[in-house]
């Protein structure tokens, strides 16, 4: 399937305000679990991945993963697409399709943090990250904040991204 | 953690998560003055010209998607004056640009005068009643 060149700027926004409460629901779990207390130091990699905030953010960072590989197909962007739209107004602002899909890699990278951080142990670890990632969701739903605004020419800087090409 | 110690953390989380998005909002909106008398040389970023009376210089990158709503903005204010010309320069792969400017965030919009001197930044997506009147100091003090 083709890359659609201009998408409906409101899909993105949609899909973060759903990736922002379940954020939220992760964190409430994680504070409420094992990962803040004394016991997860002593528990087992088991115990660990068994806990309900670990497993909920396995199932949000697999949304972010899909929402990088194909967003065309993610779940939400689906949804958005069949039920939301049809019921708003044509959309009037469209942007491009790939600062969001960076926004979904950034999710991803911060949520895996987070589960690493509970595999190994750490306390606080899980709700920290998960807590992080929300506040960008929650920015971007209801601000319009986008991430790859405010990050790519941080990473550029250290020199991690968009080196400097020779005009072709 | 007990449930009603977790729910408070919630609450607060989602207040400051609030107070956050509006200090954001707040210092995007609002100019900045620029005091440097450095004239911008429009070779380097790979214009031909300047604007005769004032020139709005917007940089974006690939990944920005505030980048194209500010951009029309911009084209439809340049569209409307005499002698202003919006100019966007895309710093995804010039990194030299970047730091020369030193920008940090996209959009980052410049007012430069009639001579090119940045008079004028905006860091993130400006309000359009706010862009148009700096726009019309810069072109005041201009001729004055």
């Amino acid at each position: 399937m083709p890359e659609p060149t201009r998408i409906d700027a409101r899909g993105p926004r949609f899909a973060a305000a759903i990736t922002a409460g379940l954020l939220l629901v992760d964190v409430l779990l994680g504070l409420t679990g094992l990962p803040v207390r004394a016991e997860l130091t002593a528990a087992s990699l088991g115990e660990r991945a068994a806990d309900p905030s670990f497993l909920l953010l396995v199932v949000i960072a697999v949304l972010f993963l899909w929402g990088v590989l194909s967003p065309r197909t993610a779940p939400w962007g689906v949804l958005f697409r069949a039920v939301v739209q049809p019921q708003l107004r044509p959309a009037t602002e469209f942007e491009d399709p790939r600062p969001p899909r960076f926004a979904q890699g950034v999710g991803l990278f911060v949520t895996a943090v987070g589960l690493v951080l509970q595999l190994l142990g750490v306390p606080w670890g899980l709700p920290v990250a998960a807590a992080a990632a929300f506040v960008a969701a929650f920015l971007n739903a209801a601000f319009g904040f986008c991430l790859g605004c405010q990050m790519y020419l941080l990473l550029q800087r250290v020199g991690l991204v968009g080196r400097a090409r020779p005009a072709a | 953690m007990d449930l009603t110690i977790a729910l408070i953390v919630i609450a607060a989380l989602l207040v400051a998560t609030v107070v956050l998005g509006f200090v954001i909002r707040w210092s995007q909106r609002r100019p900045r003055v620029v005091d440097v008398t450095e004239a911008v040389d429009p070779a380097r970023l790979g214009a031909d010209g300047l604007g005769e009376q004032a020139t709005l210089l917007q940089f974006s990158t690939e990944l920005c998607a505030r980048c194209p709503g500010v951009h029309r903005m911009l084209s439809d204010l340049a569209g409307e004056r005499d002698g202003v010309r919006h100019l966007d320069v895309d710093l995804t792969h010039r990194p030299d640009i970047a730091r020369h400017f030193n920008v940090l965030q996209t959009p980052t919009t410049l007012i430069l005068d009639r001579a090119g001197v940045i008079r004028t930044r905006f860091g993130g997506a400006p309000g359009r009643d706010v862009l148009e009147l700096e726009l019309s100091r810069v072109l005041e003090e201009s001729h004055a």
